[in-house]
């Protein structure tokens, strides 16, 4: 297992973010989290990161527990959110920063910023623009390309595509289906995009006020009841 | 006017729901109590004015021939001046009025309205409602001893111009932004006035006198400030009239920046790399770059210390002195040490950096700017080598133990700090920390100093700062390792406080 996660809760006050029993994702597998906001999706990628101190409970990637040791930190790729970014740097020197932590010379960093360059769009290296200056979308795009830059084993993304524009949409998929096929990468993704999560996981999760509803792997008919799922908002449509 | 009642209640709940006003207690008290102090200041200070003009000598102007106004006259020979300072505080100090407009273009209100708003909530700002704190007694009395009509028009005078100075002040800071080239044109024409003065070139105080005279004995010169005071009003409503879109009030200036790439610091590995970034960070943002710049005045402050004739307590004022030149920095940029780094904490977290590593780029900070401004002050040689020699042991004490000890405050109860506002008067980040922990820290080799000289000379108690100072150089990654264990505890809680504002 590249991912394990045991009697997971966490609490805010009364209200219950997080909780599941338990959860193994296979290395190698495309793995979607899908579920309305104030679902725990955030919550639990936090909880997986070592961001949040979860009330109970282990996660591991491989073999490193995420609490206890920082090892999984030199093959994990992340990006939740603008506060995995530093504003006050260009696109260029984030990445330099990134690649000197994982040992990355500058020659093989040119090399794997080309692989980016689909992606970018030509929008983000070269634009003397810090990256606080830069739109939501293309921020996204230098958080996805940090996380991405090292060949980690595990990558970790919330909401992908939210904020990017319907072209890069679609070369992102690309992207990661690439990851997956090629290069084996495990990959935990949330998304609203119920179409695009189902094209590019073949393993899709329903979290409901932090419980694992549904574990489904991905089949023609999945989107069906995904779609069926969110337009009853929790009723009993996969009560089966 | 239902309208503006709507506006009027939308302020009031920003300023009763403003994140400052419920988390920063202790700051709020501060600020109170220093404005209560400034205001009973002037209040006294406008109750003694007459008193006060009557002590002044001028020649020309006797009891005689002005029977009843002559303080009055007194007082005009110096406005010039007191409407110039204002100015000047104004444009340095005032905030510009800051509606939260641009949730409410999109609604049915008119713009007119909206920017008439703006500006009218202007008067009742304290560096408008403070003057009438100095002005105000002294207005009544004009009413008790001059006729009605000169009266008036002296005091409505004063009133058109202190809001036309407001308005003025706002125009220029609005569209001028801040530049420094108007501070130094300010400070120009403020130094020469002064000049002029000074070297009886120009009578400025007769000018003055001459100007405001004739508002007592022509009161239909009323007129003029009245019409300055629509004209700048007017000059303001129509920029913002013409400037009330989106992309002009959301000041986003996207400055081009060049890349700047590895630099001699690097070469000492991921630490050396840690600390360029965090230069980065403080060049590219303004309030820590305002923390470089007040560090970079303060090297002058010896010629103020050195100057002086010699006083009894002269050691301690010398130590005070190597203090603020060498320690400026670690203070004040290591009071929100970890609060810099609110905005992309998770990066930090989630990134192979250890907080070892983390806490070293941030000494290093302090040990490069501490080095520099030593050696910065190198030419106060000039009086005398025992002096650098000074300079040298409360510096080795600084960067050796005072460093430690505001890393260690600057990682308690840090705060997020909201890099996109300015620096000035800035109370942002500000706890209860930096005022009961970190601002004490600045005299920690003075205590050192005092204790130490009790039982020895003033030599070897310099000394001992110095040793003291090298054996915590000496001891840095011990220190640091403690910090790291520490901040590996508390993570969780930090990074939360961040997210959360």
């Amino acid at each position: 297992m590249e991912l394990q996660i045991e009697n997971l809760k966490k609490q805010f006050g009364s209200y219950t973010a997080v909780d599941i029993d338990s959860l193994a994702i296979a290395s190698g597998e495309s793995f979607g989290l899908v579920g309305n906001n104030g679902a725990g999706k955030t919550t639990l990628f936090r909880c997986i990161l070592d961001l949040i101190e979860p009330d109970q409970g282990s996660i591991f990637i491989g073999n490193s527990n995420t609490s206890a040791s920082s090892d999984w930190k030199s093959f994990t790729g992340s990006y939740l959110d603008e506060n995995f970014l530093v504003g006050h740097l260009l696109p260029e020197e984030y990445f330099d920063f990134v690649a000197s932590l994982h040992g990355i010379t500058k020659v093989d960093l040119q090399e794997k910023l080309v692989y980016f360059e689909t992606l970018f769009n030509g929008e983000v290296l070269g634009g003397k623009k810090l990256i606080r200056d830069l739109s939501k979308g293309n921020q996204k795009k230098v958080g996805i390309a940090a996380a991405l830059l090292f060949d980690p084993k595990v990558l970790i993304l919330d909401e992908p595509f939210a904020n990017l524009d319907p072209s890069t949409q679609f070369r992102l998929k690309d992207l990661l289906k690439k990851l997956k096929y090629d290069k084996g990468v495990t990959m935990l993704i949330s998304s609203h995009d119920l179409i695009h999560v189902t094209e590019v996981c073949e393993r899709i999760v329903l979290l409901e006020k932090g419980k694992l509803i549904k574990d489904i792997h991905t089949a023609p008919e999945t989107l069906k009841d995904l779609e069926n799922y969110f337009a009853g908002v929790g009723s009993s449509v996969l009560e089966d | 006017m239902n309208t503006v009642v709507q506006l009027l209640r939308l302020e009031w709940k920003s300023a009763l729901r403003s994140p400052v006003l419920h988390k920063n207690l202790l700051v709020n008290l501060f600020l109170v109590l220093t404005f209560l102090y400034l205001a009973a200041n002037f209040l006294v200070l406008g109750f003694l004015l007459d008193n006060i003009l009557m002590e002044v000598p001028i020649d020309g102007i006797t009891n005689k021939l002005f029977p009843d106004d002559w303080v009055l006259r007194k007082l005009n020979r110096f406005l010039i001046y007191y409407f110039l300072v204002d100015f000047v505080v104004r444009y340095f100090m005032q905030k510009l009025p800051a509606l939260a407009i641009q949730p409410l273009l999109h609604l049915p209100i008119s713009k007119a309205k909206l920017i008439h708003f703006m500006l009218l909530k202007t008067v009742l700002s304290p560096f408008n409602m403070l003057q009438f704190l100095v002005l105000g007694p002294f207005m009544f009395e004009v009413f008790q001893n001059l006729e009605t009509l000169p009266a008036l028009s002296w005091v409505l005078s004063i009133t058109f111009l202190i809001f036309a100075l407001n308005y003025l002040a706002i125009y220029l800071k609005r569209t001028a932004d801040v530049d420094w080239r108007i501070y130094v044109g300010l400070l120009a024409v403020l130094g020469s006035i002064g000049a002029l003065t000074y070297f009886e070139i120009v009578d400025f105080f007769k000018i003055s006198g001459l100007l405001f005279n004739s508002l007592i004995d022509y009161p239909v010169t009323v007129l003029v400030p009245a019409l300055a005071l629509l004209f700048t009003y007017w000059i303001n409503f129509k920029y913002l009239k013409n400037n009330l879109y989106l992309s002009r009030i959301s000041k986003r200036q996207d400055k081009e920046v060049n890349y700047v790439g590895d630099g001699f610091l690097s070469r000492f590995g991921l630490v050396g790399k840690m600390t360029e970034l965090e230069f980065k960070f403080i060049w590219r943002n303004k309030r820590p770059r305002a923390v470089l710049l007040m560090t970079a005045l303060f090297l002058g402050y010896g010629l103020i210390i050195f100057t002086q004739d010699e006083t009894p307590m002269k050691i301690y004022a010398y130590i005070m002195f190597a203090i603020i030149i060498t320690g400026m920095f670690i203070l004040n940029y290591g009071q929100y040490l970890l609060g810099w780094d609110g905005s992309h904490f998770d990066h930090i977290l989630t990134r192979r950096v250890s907080f070892e590593q983390y806490y070293l780029s941030k000494y290093m900070i302090f040990a490069v700017v501490g080095t520099v401004c030593m050696i910065l002050s190198i030419p106060y040689i000039y009086f005398g080598a025992n002096i650098l020699l000074l300079i040298f042991c409360v510096y080795l004490f600084n960067i050796g133990v005072t460093a430690h000890v505001v890393m260690f405050f600057g990682s308690f109860n840090p705060k997020k700090i909201d890099l996109s506002q300015s620096s000035m008067m800035n109370w942002q980040g500000v706890g209860a920390s930096q005022f009961l922990l970190i601002l004490p820290s600045l005299g920690l080799p003075i205590v050192v100093f005092a204790l130490i000289n009790v039982f020895a000379t003033t030599n070897v108690a310099l000394a001992s700062l110095a040793i003291i100072g090298l054996t915590g150089i000496l001891g840095t990654k011990l220190w640091v390792k403690l910090l790291a264990s520490w901040l590996q505890s508390k993570r969780h809680e930090i990074a939360s406080d961040f997210r959360n504002g």
